[in-house]
């Protein structure tokens, strides 16, 4: 350092301080960040004794209770099964339908594709309340309220546009040459999709899958419409305990579920942070 | 898969070659279009036309055409235009404060050394907390008596605040946890963006002895403003339907004061069973969002040939 010029010595020192200063303020905002997440995590092993106090309690015995007694009267563990079905349900149909249109809208010139682009685009405009009363509607006509279906189905409404539009963004990317070799190598444009370009994108296709599993995962209005006991899903459940105004509010019960319904999609999207990041940014200048 | 068979391949000689390839194409496009057309284009469809029916409660169908009556009504009801300012006042506070912190963030995230992935990966974390999850955990943590947020103010003099009870501050809550919920995102496509951005402009204003202020003004921001406008159109759509924080923190209360209007909406169909006229409000949100997000998308769009 000390054979350096002075000035530049000086402009060095004062961005290395500058950068450790941006440093220990993105940690302490990162730690603000995760403090909720840190205290329901926390409350999820209290007694109710130890939850209802002031000043908070930070050291306590830890108790499984809230999730061992909630688990085992109500309706939890049934409405946790309904939410893996339908999230991964629909996560996979939107995947498949999803896949297969982006991949028509980028490659294979159909007529009016620009406008169908379009469509996909406005079609995150629609306000949700606004498909749901019909779906409500036309459902009870055809009893299907209350069942897995339905609620597997609306969720496509939002996924499948989303899948479309990150894929073409996808497809596009990719060498034309790929398939084109491969057609001329005899195949069709199914053989050439499913065979060529399918298999290189599933690093792509399976972080979309785990971001539509976790949308589907955590949505509500469509849920608490078109479900009420069968189907019902844990958001729905979570809304009911929080907003309990009869036995007041159940602390421990709702941060038990809320921790386990937590805990999965994190460790879901730290394993695909990579592409959930980059697709997050694609979705937002492509979209 | 000889290549001899090769050369037929790309001649369009027979009709039926030219039906192949079409029906092909379309094969794509159609579980997709189906499904779209299905739950999408016609609940749509049929929102308009219940927004301009009797709904028969017996049957739950759309009966009597009655031409703008459903929407008169909806314009004369004080508590329609109620919402939609609650919604207005959530969407001026909490849009602009969530892409400034979030892009604020992601300038402080965005230092090279060992600890950033580590700290890009924490950021994940709160992105995937369900909303009714988040709004359930800020209301206990913001209750008056046993909450945490109150006992930490406490220690710098502040409160204690009745979070909840009151019109603002609850308005304020519902701010807060949307903010709490959605800045993580900003920050995540802000680091992705920043990191793109190439570095021999930098290196060259550095050469040029500029300091990090200039820098960050004269290169950073205007670099940034087209990205900064597409998060703010992804975050608009996202937040113009929010229903689910609202929902689960204040159910709309006290009073009517953080009532959304898609919670609004929600109460008159389903709590009221007022289908037609929550038709006919939906269809006005419908039109009112496509109509804003036009004029975004025009506003990036000028914003992005400026630069």
């Amino acid at each position: 350092m000390s054979d350096d010029t002075f000035g530049s010595i000086a402009h060095r020192a004062s961005l290395r301080s500058g950068d450790r200063v941006r440093v220990v303020a993105s940690i302490v905002a990162a730690l603000l960040f995760l403090f909720p997440v840190f205290w329901m995590v926390l409350t999820s092993f209290k007694l109710q004794k130890d939850i209802f106090t002031s000043p908070p309690t930070f050291i306590f015995t830890p108790t499984l209770e809230n999730y061992v007694s909630y688990l085992q009267r109500s309706t939890i563990p049934h409405q946790m099964l309904n939410t893996v079905v339908v999230a991964f349900a629909s996560g996979i149909i939107s995947i498949v339908a999803g896949t297969m249109a982006g991949y028509a809208l980028a490659r294979l010139r159909i007529r009016g594709a620009g406008f169908l682009g379009v469509l996909i685009l406005m079609s995150r405009g629609v306000p949700p309340i606004a498909l749901a009363v019909p779906m409500f509607l036309v459902g009870r006509a055809f009893g299907l309220i209350d069942s897995h279906i339905i609620l597997i189905l609306a969720y496509c409404t939002f996924l499948i546009p989303y899948v479309m539009w990150l894929m073409r963004g996808f497809f596009k990317a990719l060498p034309k040459e790929l398939e084109e070799s491969a057609m001329l190598d005899g195949c069709n444009r199914f053989g050439a999709f499913f065979k060529i370009i399918v298999p290189i994108s599933v690093p792509g296709l399976l972080s979309t899958l785990i971001f539509c599993v976790i949308l589907a995962w955590e949505e509500l209005l469509f849920a608490i419409v078109l479900t009420n006991r069968v189907a019902s899903t844990v958001p729905v459940a979570i809304v009911n305990i929080a907003g309990d105004t009869v036995n007041g509010a159940n602390w421990g019960a709702l941060t038990a579920v809320g921790t386990m319904t937590v805990i999965p999609v994190v460790v879901f999207a730290l394993l695909v942070q990579k592409w959930l990041i980059q697709g997050l940014a694609d979705g937002a200048t492509k979209g | 898969m000889s290549s001899l068979k090769a050369a037929p391949v790309r001649t369009w000689h027979s009709r039926t070659e030219r039906l192949t390839d079409f029906v092909s194409r379309w094969a794509f496009m159609s579980p997709a279009g189906l499904i779209l057309l299905a739950m999408l284009a016609y609940p749509i469809l049929y929102t308009f036309e219940i927004s301009f029916s009797e709904l028969d409660l017996s049957t739950f169908t759309a009966t009597e055409w009655v031409g703008w009556d459903n929407y008169a009504e909806v314009l004369h009801d004080t508590r329609f235009w109620a919402s939609l300012k609650v919604t207005g006042v959530y969407l001026l506070l909490s849009l602009p404060l969530q892409i400034v912190l979030g892009f604020g963030i992601a300038y402080l995230v965005n230092v090279e050394w060992a600890g950033r992935g580590v700290i890009r990966a924490l950021f994940l974390i709160p992105m995937v907390v369900a909303p009714v999850v988040a709004g359930g955990v800020w209301r206990m943590m913001l209750d008056p008596l046993y909450g945490i947020t109150n006992y930490v103010l406490g220690f710098v003099g502040l409160g204690p605040y009745d979070w909840l009870g009151d019109p603002w501050l609850a308005m304020l809550t519902v701010v807060i946890i949307d903010t709490w919920r959605w800045t993580p995102f900003v920050v995540l496509i802000g680091t992705a963006a920043i990191m793109a951005l190439p570095r021999d402009i930098f290196e060259a204003a550095e050469l040029d002895g500029a300091n990090w202020w200039a820098k960050l003004w004269s290169i950073t921001i205007p670099l940034l403003l087209p990205m900064i406008a597409a998060t703010f159109i992804v975050r608009w759509l996202g937040a113009v339907k929010m229903f689910d924080i609202a929902l689960a923190a204040t159910n709309g209360g006290p009073g009517a004061s953080t009532q959304v209007i898609n919670l609004f909406i929600y109460e008159e169909a389903f709590r009221s069973l007022k289908f037609a006229e929550s038709a006919a409000m939906a269809v006005i949100v419908l039109v009112g969002t496509m109509v804003l997000t036009a004029i975004f998308l025009r506003g990036s769009r000028m914003l992005e040939e400026m630069h």
